[in-house]
């Protein structure tokens, strides 16, 4: 060890953090674009339900409330995991300088989250495929920003359509 | 803070420059972020707060601006 290392081993040194987490540069609008094809395949099952005749019975309103309330249950969860997935993307990757390149991204962003709400209040698949759509769109301007290939790939999911990927 | 501050990098931190003037943009400063101590460059300096930044874009997180009261001191060597 020479003098100086030693000198500076006996003061007591404090860490500084350049970072205020752990800066993982792991983004991806895959998990965004899964949630949205949930929450249209959620709103497509509410949308489906119908009762045996104009009159059900106890039972079968019983049976029709619980599976109503599971479904939206799951619709909520997942339209507020596209607000999430959206946000950690919009907030944390993109910077200040992207937006001469996407400048209409804050709005489309804006967009995803009045979107995000709307399926949450209603039962409408156009809202849920609108929904899609935007996150999809999102997707898009991600990878370009990026660099790769972008190609759309089916999604396999009962909700047909596609998810946004990279080559 | 790459290329300016590499990992493990052991840097001497002075409260006395501010003692005399005002933190200015571009001065690297050590502040209290939450419980921890960070190390950031100062970007713009806007109705007496300071935001800061890291030096690389790619990886530097946005934070909340910071007041002089949690402004430690300035990074005065690199060692």
């Amino acid at each position: 060890m020479n003098p100086f290392s030693y000198i500076l081993s006996l003061i007591p040194l404090e860490t500084a953090y350049a970072h205020c987490d752990i800066p993982c540069g792991i983004y991806d609008p895959t998990p965004a674009q899964i949630a949205a094809h949930t929450v249209i395949r959620m709103t497509n099952l509410i949308d489906e339900l119908k009762a045996s005749g104009s009159e059900p019975s106890f039972d079968e309103r019983k049976k029709i409330i619980h599976r109503i309330s599971r479904l939206t249950k799951v619709k909520e969860e997942h339209a507020e995991l596209v607000k999430e997935e959206i946000r950690i993307i919009w907030g944390d990757y993109f910077k200040e300088e992207n937006l001469k390149d996407y400048p209409d991204l804050h709005k489309l962003v804006f967009k995803i989250m009045k979107l995000s709400s709307r399926v949450k209040q209603e039962v409408d698949p156009e809202d849920a495929l609108e929904l899609l759509s935007a996150v999809q769109e999102f997707a898009e301007i991600f990878y370009k920003s990026k660099g790769p290939e972008i190609v759309r790939v089916p999604s396999g999911y009962p909700t047909g359509g596609e998810i946004v990927s990279h080559k | 803070m790459m290329p300016r501050l590499k990992p493990n990098n052991t840097v001497i931190v002075s409260s006395v420059p501010f003692l005399f003037s005002e933190p200015r943009v571009d001065d690297i400063v050590l502040f209290k972020n939450s419980d921890k101590i960070m190390v950031k460059r100062i970007s713009k300096i806007l109705n007496g707060k300071y935001y800061v930044r890291g030096d690389n874009k790619v990886d530097s997180k946005n934070i909340e601006p910071i007041s002089k009261r949690e402004i430690l001191g300035k990074v005065v060597i690199t060692l």
